[in-house]
């Protein structure tokens, strides 16, 4: 991937509206990959703010506005999977009717199959999970993908089979009244 | 890519899996973490930097007194030696004495 180095980068020495203005443009993004990766609103802006603040420590790498965010969607990947296996470690568990239990505002719930589909999604292995997030959350290609989750581009296209083949045979049993096209 | 192109129940992914808003406080939080984390870091530049003079100090004073007492052993351990050639040069000299006024008196 080639980045155009943005002048208005070198300008300020502080990086501050830089800061700003990613926090801004990302924020919705990195929250939303953290939460449907880790099924806890209190976690997912613990691994956002952690994202973000790594990201003000890297700033002056950053090249581009496509590098940093390739950076922070790969950055939330990893600290949302580093997350998921302390917890797996403590013996906690995940992805308990996230909805309910960490209460978003109302503005902020999702509609109801909104909800159901992403208890489904957290039930599948959690390779599968990343690469339905970042394809049907993100838009992005296999190879994408691939190059978010540093894994061969044939074992996300595996997992990306597999986890709609699971996805669609639950929605199949429990969304009836929903999914019309499975 | 080969990917095939997305059905209806994809399409519904899709729309199910649109972001969701981060929290209001989300920012907030972040711009004050971060304005408190510029106000502190001159100080944390100076104390690194008063942690790697001390550092550097107190491993070239060890590496220092490593070599001096290096020194010293190997002066203890010449001075060991001296003091036994010393012995045995004596020694030697005065088995030769004995020598020669045993040979003088065979001679006599």
């Amino acid at each position: 991937m080639a980045h155009q180095r943005q002048p208005e980068f070198e300008q300020l020495p502080d990086f501050e509206k830089e800061f700003e203005k990613l926090v801004d443009e990302h924020q919705s993004m990195v929250f939303s990959l953290a939460l449907r990766m880790t099924g806890d609103r209190g976690l997912a802006e613990e691994i956002a703010q952690d994202v973000f603040m790594e990201m003000d420590r890297n700033l002056g790498k950053l090249e581009s506005a496509d590098h940093a965010c390739f950076w922070l969607r790969r950055v939330t990947m990893s600290r949302s999977t580093d997350a998921l296996r302390r917890r797996r470690v403590r013996g906690m568990d995940l992805w308990v009717e996230m909805e309910d239990l960490h209460g978003a505002p109302v503005e902020e719930r999702a509609s109801p199959l909104s909800t159901r589909l992403e208890q489904m999604l957290a039930t599948l292995p959690e390779a599968q999970r990343a690469a339905l997030v970042l394809r049907y959350q993100e838009d992005l290609t296999p190879e994408e993908i691939a190059a978010t989750l540093a894994a061969p581009v044939a074992t996300v296209k595996s997992h990306l089979q597999r986890g709609l083949k699971l996805l669609r045979a639950k929605a199949a049993k429990h969304l009836k009244e929903f999914v019309r096209g499975h | 890519m080969d990917i095939d192109p997305m059905d209806e129940f994809e399409r519904e992914l899709q729309q199910a899996f649109s972001r969701r808003p981060a929290p209001p406080s989300l920012k907030r939080r972040l711009m004050e973490k971060r304005r408190v984390k510029v106000a502190v870091r001159p100080w944390v530049t100076w104390q690194r930097l008063a942690a790697s003079l001390a550092l550097t100090a107190v491993l070239a004073g060890g590496a220092e007194w490593r070599i001096a007492d290096e020194r010293r052993k190997e002066e203890a351990a010449r001075d060991q030696v001296l003091t036994a050639l010393r012995i045995t040069s004596h020694a030697l000299n005065e088995m030769n004495a004995r020598l020669a006024a045993r040979r003088h008196g065979t001679q006599d």
